[in-house]
């Protein structure tokens, strides 16, 4: 658990290195461990060379020790030798070894360093100087004898003792051969393990050194390698926008790789969801679109796509139209240009818009307004085209239903202003001749008798009052049939009661009445007939003189009112019966028997202003005054809107043009 | 004024036509006439034979009733004015029941040099006729002073 544990934080230790800092590992650790091996195989060269130096010495110990050995044997028996005869030429041996031991000696005391073969050497030193003391000795005795000899026993003594000497030395150097060919034999076997050893170290190292380095590559390339895939395979995942695969967040170049990957990954698929969530609501919003026939074509004019509002109108479903040519929704004598033209015309001018037939699926026609747009990218580059098609079939209907009854009621009109006519006609002309030949008939009256004379007037009265009966019928059937031509204009209503004022002023007088105009508001200006207006002031002015049995004066006025202009005629005289007032503007109710007899009239007077002053968009009434009756009308406030500013102006420099509220 | 240039007798004399369907009207109109003291009276109720009579009698006044069967009043209007050189000045007196503004003005911009709505003012309509007889009398000496001024320059002419 623990190692395992261990193990899992190493590697993960070796993971957040950096990889600059794992190729260096991976680098140096066959070198070190080659390192290692070439130290340790100096180290072994070393150990060789100096046990090779031993057993060199050893033998070169053994060799001097022998020929010291055997240089003392020959010397002892040269010595003998020269005892025996006395003869010079046996002491050679003894000189060379007199002469060549000391060195030897030396060289042995160098080379020796084992400390039991230097004690055993030491012995030998001082043997071999008691031997060549024992053969100066002897030699000094033969020498002696020679000339006188002396002493024999002493020579005997002396020889024996030498041979004792020689013996102990021969022994000694054996002892100490011996000791030294175990020492030889010891360094000999320490140099073959040390050879040995060598041999092992570099082995092991080799092995150590290829398989350590086996290995790191190995973990080293796996482990890169494996997360290098990783990443790639992410990478491509995040091109295909696939959700990415975990990874293992280590803190090395790969790591942050893969963390930044993972942050691009998420980047895009936020942004990818927006994007198609907008793209949807836009597909959504378009393809529900129903009243709307919507589809793409792409640059030829080819349809790339088609919502409900197309499938609706056209009858097509989109499997079956999109990849064909939208020319095919013209019918046939406008399919060879129109298509063409529009989407020339949407290419070079941004769109196109366009009013016509078109086929439905099944044949049948429908009237369209299309209008066709260019598509362009960020670079201006044509992408295509959007066409949005409206079937206003209805709309033409309705507008050719709108013309057809405009015309029937202009023709209607006219008919009727020809009838008017025609009617004028035929009622003026029988009159032509009865009032043409009853005015001849009263310019000769002195030529009859009294009775005819009466009837040639009769005649004149009743002609002439079915005349005013003509006109005022006329007037008033052209008025309600639209036909007269009223020629509305801003009228300045003060000045236009100073001059219907000046009109009236003598009938008023002829009836004995005072006649008052009141000041008018300046301001006052109505959309009205001049000479319509005029009419009607004069015939509510002549009604009131006509029927004013009581009282003393006539009252004209004028004043504005919420967005009208208001004239008033008013007498001071018995006023209007209550009951008779529902009846007062209907045509040829005349007030009374009494009245009729009375005053002249057609009984029109009242209808015919009423239609008038509605006609022009006013209003007429009656109201009673105390004492008499008071008739008014309105009419609307010329303002700003209504009128042409430029004669306007001319007319009424500097004036305001709106209408004052009171 | 006019009355010192031009006697009543010398206006009576003129030739006046009258074209009116209607039977009652052209009676009325020639009693009126004749009345006022004119003699050379020509009255047709047949509007396809006025542009023949108008022609034949090259008369000093026409009057004219606009609503006619077959042939209306502006018809004539055109005919006669097609018929006339420029400068002639021979008025026709409009006479029509139909008192509707288009009716006078287009009868007025045909060429007709007055108006009268039927039914008329007998003493009006007789001293229009007088009037509009007197123009042209005075129009017809003005032509002649301006022939006879031409010739007396023509002949002077070649001597300057």
């Amino acid at each position: 658990m623990t190692t395992a544990r261990r193990a899992r934080s190493l590697t993960r230790f070796w993971s957040d290195r950096p990889l600059a800092f794992k190729g260096l590992v991976v680098v140096a650790l066959p070198l070190a461990v080659l390192l290692v091996a070439l130290v340790s195989l100096y180290l072994a060269s070393m150990a060789e060379a100096r046990a090779e130096a031993d057993v060199r010495r050893a033998f070169a110990i053994q060799r001097d020790a022998y020929q010291a050995h055997a240089m003392l044997a020959e010397a002892a028996a040269g010595v003998r030798g020269y005892v025996l005869t006395g003869e010079e030429r046996f002491l050679q041996s003894y000189a060379q070894a007199e002469a060549q031991l000391p060195r030897i000696m030396d060289r042995l005391d160098t080379t020796i360093r084992d400390p039991i073969v230097r004690s055993q050497f030491e012995e030998l030193r001082r043997l071999s100087v008691r031997k060549r003391d024992g053969l100066a000795q002897i030699v000094l005795l033969v020498s002696d004898a020679a000339a006188p000899r002396t002493d024999d026993d002493a020579l005997t003594a002396a020889l024996t003792a030498n041979k004792l000497v020689l013996d102990r030395m021969r022994q000694q150097i054996e002892d100490l051969q011996q000791r030294e060919s175990v020492l030889l034999n010891q360094r000999m076997s320490r140099v073959e393990a040390v050879r040995d050893r060598f041999l092992a170290v570099t082995a092991v190292s080799a092995v150590v050194g290829v398989l350590g380095s086996l290995a790191a590559v190995y973990l080293f390339s796996t482990g890169i390698v494996r997360r290098v895939r990783m990443l790639e395979r992410n990478a491509g995942k995040l091109a295909r926008a696939e959700p990415l695969a975990d990874l293992p967040g280590e803190a090395d170049e790969l790591g942050r790789l893969a963390r930044r990957l993972t942050r691009a990954s998420a980047l895009l698929r936020a942004r990818e969801h927006a994007l198609r969530e907008s793209e949807e609501r836009f597909r959504l919003v378009v393809e529900q679109v129903r009243d709307y026939g919507i589809f793409a074509l792409d640059i030829d004019g080819t349809v790339a796509s088609w919502n409900l509002g197309a499938e609706r109108i056209k009858g097509w479903t989109s499997t079956e139209i999109l990849g064909q040519h939208f020319s095919r929704f013209y019918p046939p004598e406008t399919r060879d240009d129109v298509p063409q033209k529009m989407l020339a015309q949407a290419r070079q001018a941004g769109t196109a818009e366009d009013e016509g037939w078109r086929l439905r699926k099944d044949g049948s026609r429908f009237w369209a307004n299309v209008v066709i747009t260019a598509l362009r990218d960020g670079e201006g580059n044509l992408r295509g085209f959007a066409k949005v098609t409206r079937d206003i079939s209805e709309r033409r209907r309705s507008e050719e239903a709108l013309r057809l009854a405009r015309e029937e009621a202009i023709a209607a009109n006219l008919a009727k202003s020809a009838f008017l006519s025609r009617t004028s006609h035929e009622l003026r002309t029988p009159m032509s001749a009865i009032l043409g030949f009853g005015q001849l008939l009263e310019l000769d009256e002195e030529q009859f008798a009294e009775q005819h004379r009466s009837a040639i007037g009769q005649i004149m009265k009743a002609g002439r009052h079915l005349l005013a009966l003509i006109n005022d019928l006329l007037d008033i059937s052209s008025i309600e049939a639209g036909g007269a031509e009223l020629a509305l204009e801003p009228i300045e209503m003060g000045a236009l009661l100073e001059e219907v004022y000046g009109l009236a002023a003598p009938i008023v007088a002829a009836a004995g009445l005072r006649f008052d105009l009141a000041p008018c508001d300046q301001l006052a200006t109505a959309l009205a007939d001049r000479r319509r207006v005029i009419q009607v002031i004069l015939n509510l002015v002549a009604n009131a003189a006509k029927y004013h049995r009581t009282g003393t004066r006539v009252r004209l006025s004028c004043r504005t009112i919420a967005g009208a202009v208001r004239v008033e005629v008013e007498d001071d005289g018995a006023g209007i019966r209550p009951s008779a007032v529902p009846r007062l503007f209907t045509a040829f109710d005349r007030l009374d028997q009494e009245d009729r007899a009375r005053v002249e009239g057609t009984g029109l007077g009242l209808a015919l202003s009423k239609s008038l002053v509605e006609s022009m968009n006013g209003a007429i009434g009656h109201e009673a005054a105390k004492p008499g009756a008071r008739f008014w009308f309105t009419l609307p406030c010329a303002d700003a809107t209504a009128r042409d500013p430029a004669t306007d102006a001319a007319k009424f420099p500097g004036e305001p043009f709106a209408c004052p509220q009171t | 004024m006019s009355a010192n240039l031009i006697s009543g007798a010398e206006i009576q004399s003129r030739r006046i036509l009258v074209i009116d369907d209607e039977q009652a009207n052209v009676l009325l109109l020639r009693s009126l006439l004749e009345r006022e003291g004119y003699r050379e009276i020509t009255c047709l109720t047949d509007p396809t034979k006025a542009l023949a009579a108008y022609v034949d009698l090259d008369p000093d006044l026409v009057l004219l009733d606009l609503m006619m069967p077959e042939m209306d009043g502006f018809q004539l209007l055109e005919a006669f004015a097609r018929h006339d050189r420029p400068d002639e000045f021979r008025p026709v007196l409009v006479l029509t029941a139909d008192t509707t503004l288009p009716a006078r003005r287009r009868a007025l911009a045909l060429g007709a040099k007055d108006f009268v709505s039927k039914p008329f003012d007998v003493i009006e309509i007789g001293l229009r006729i007088a009037n509009l007889l007197e123009t042209r009398i005075l129009y017809e000496r003005l032509r002649i002073s301006e022939r006879s001024g031409q010739a007396c320059t023509g002949h002077n002419a070649p001597e300057i």
